[in-house]
């Protein structure tokens, strides 16, 4: 191509037509803070990481639990709660070690790749606690229903008529998909606007190899 | 980190300042966004510095870091790369005497390119700074064929910008 190559050769002449950049000036800009999208990423992850920590600590049962004294539900919940640490240690160590691998030095699909697999760690905690959270709920649900002593008239009232049982269940139904979607909203505009460049580029990437 | 670390560091960088440049001027828009793609891109050098080892040239390695942050890391404050101001690159071509025509066939070479996708231009990037298709299929982590279709691609796609 004619153009290309009168291109490269005014690309190549023209070395010092940019306005130079002092040393003084390059040691102020090593000492500021990036802004880059992996810098993003972290500081999103690590709020993520606390939110739903705290949440899933809120949304604790053990106190309704010891109020209603089943035994045997305290101790369930105890392995569970083991099983909820495990699972936070679990996670932070494989976002540490997906978030160290990010490195700028890797070619450009690499890259986009270690980034793309680190936010997909948080986003999968982020889904994990809220699966846990209705989980929770539906538990809580059934132990209010058929084991809580307060509620004995309203369990009876549902036993008895098929209605009202659709009706709650309706209800927690509605409740759990309107939370999911309001996250799956949230999340979509979160790491749409943060991340639809990369997502792009990325695509472009992996079509020029298919 | 130590001070010789960040004068040898600093020393280097002012030297090869200019590949940083083209990559700014190629992915930004406007003067303020140059600047904060430039520093961007600084920062993510001194941050990857201690890991260069000095086995290639300094501007072979930060060319590679740069285009990785133009392409991945960036985040563009302003959305107007489609309304480019071609005027504002006309420095590009100052100083160096062609004829008219030349001149004319240069401009519209320039403002083809900014109409292409990141990717495509850190191909033609490569191509301009005369890199082979292995470093560049190395670079990008595509194959070297494909990286050859790709930018045969690219040179009809300039055509058919130049000549609609």
């Amino acid at each position: 191509m004619k153009e290309l190559d009168l291109l490269k050769k005014d690309w190549q002449k023209n070395k010092d037509s940019f306005d130079q950049i002092s040393e003084i000036e390059i040691y102020k800009m090593i000492h500021k803070k990036s802004s880059s999208i992996v810098k993003w990423i972290l500081i999103i992850s690590i709020l993520e990481v606390m939110l739903w920590t705290c949440l899933s600590l809120i949304f604790n049962a053990d106190d309704y639990l010891e109020k209603i004294n089943n035994k045997g539900f305290i101790s369930y919940l105890r392995i569970f709660t083991y099983l909820s640490y495990g699972v936070i240690v679990i996670f932070i160590y494989l976002f540490y070690k997906n978030y160290i691998r990010i490195s700028t030095i890797a070619s450009t699909k690499q890259l986009m790749k270690d980034i793309l697999k680190t936010r997909k760690t948080v986003q999968y905690y982020v889904w994990y606690n809220l699966a846990m959270i209705v989980f929770g709920l539906i538990v809580g649900f059934i132990i209010a229903l058929f084991y809580n002593p307060e509620t004995a008239v309203l369990r009876e009232k549902i036993e008895h008529d098929p209605k009202i049982m659709a009706i709650t269940i309706g209800i927690l139904a509605l409740v759990t998909i309107v939370l999911f979607g309001l996250f799956w909203l949230f999340y979509r505009l979160l790491y749409g606007i943060l991340l639809r460049r990369l997502h792009a580029n990325y695509k472009e990437l992996k079509k020029i190899d298919l | 980190m130590s001070e010789n670390l960040e004068h040898s560091f600093v020393t280097q960088l002012k030297e090869n300042q200019n590949i940083i440049h083209k990559i700014c001027r190629l992915y930004t828009d406007c003067e303020d966004s140059h600047k904060d793609l430039f520093q961007e891109v600084t920062i993510q050098l001194w941050k990857a510095f201690p890991k260069f080892r000095g086995d290639s040239k300094f501007s072979t390695w930060a060319y590679r870091v740069a285009l990785n942050t133009a392409i991945t890391l960036y985040r563009k404050n302003k959305r107007s790369l489609s309304t480019v101001e071609y005027e504002g690159r006309q420095h590009f071509i100052k100083d160096v005497e062609y004829n008219y025509e030349e001149e004319e066939q240069i401009k519209l070479m320039y403002k083809a390119v900014y109409q292409l996708n990141d990717i495509e231009k850190a191909l033609v990037f490569m191509y301009l700074e005369d890199k082979d298709y292995r470093e560049i299929a190395e670079t990008l982590g595509i194959s070297e064929v494909n990286a050859r279709v790709k930018m045969n691609r690219i040179k009809g796609k300039l055509k058919k910008i130049l000549n609609p």
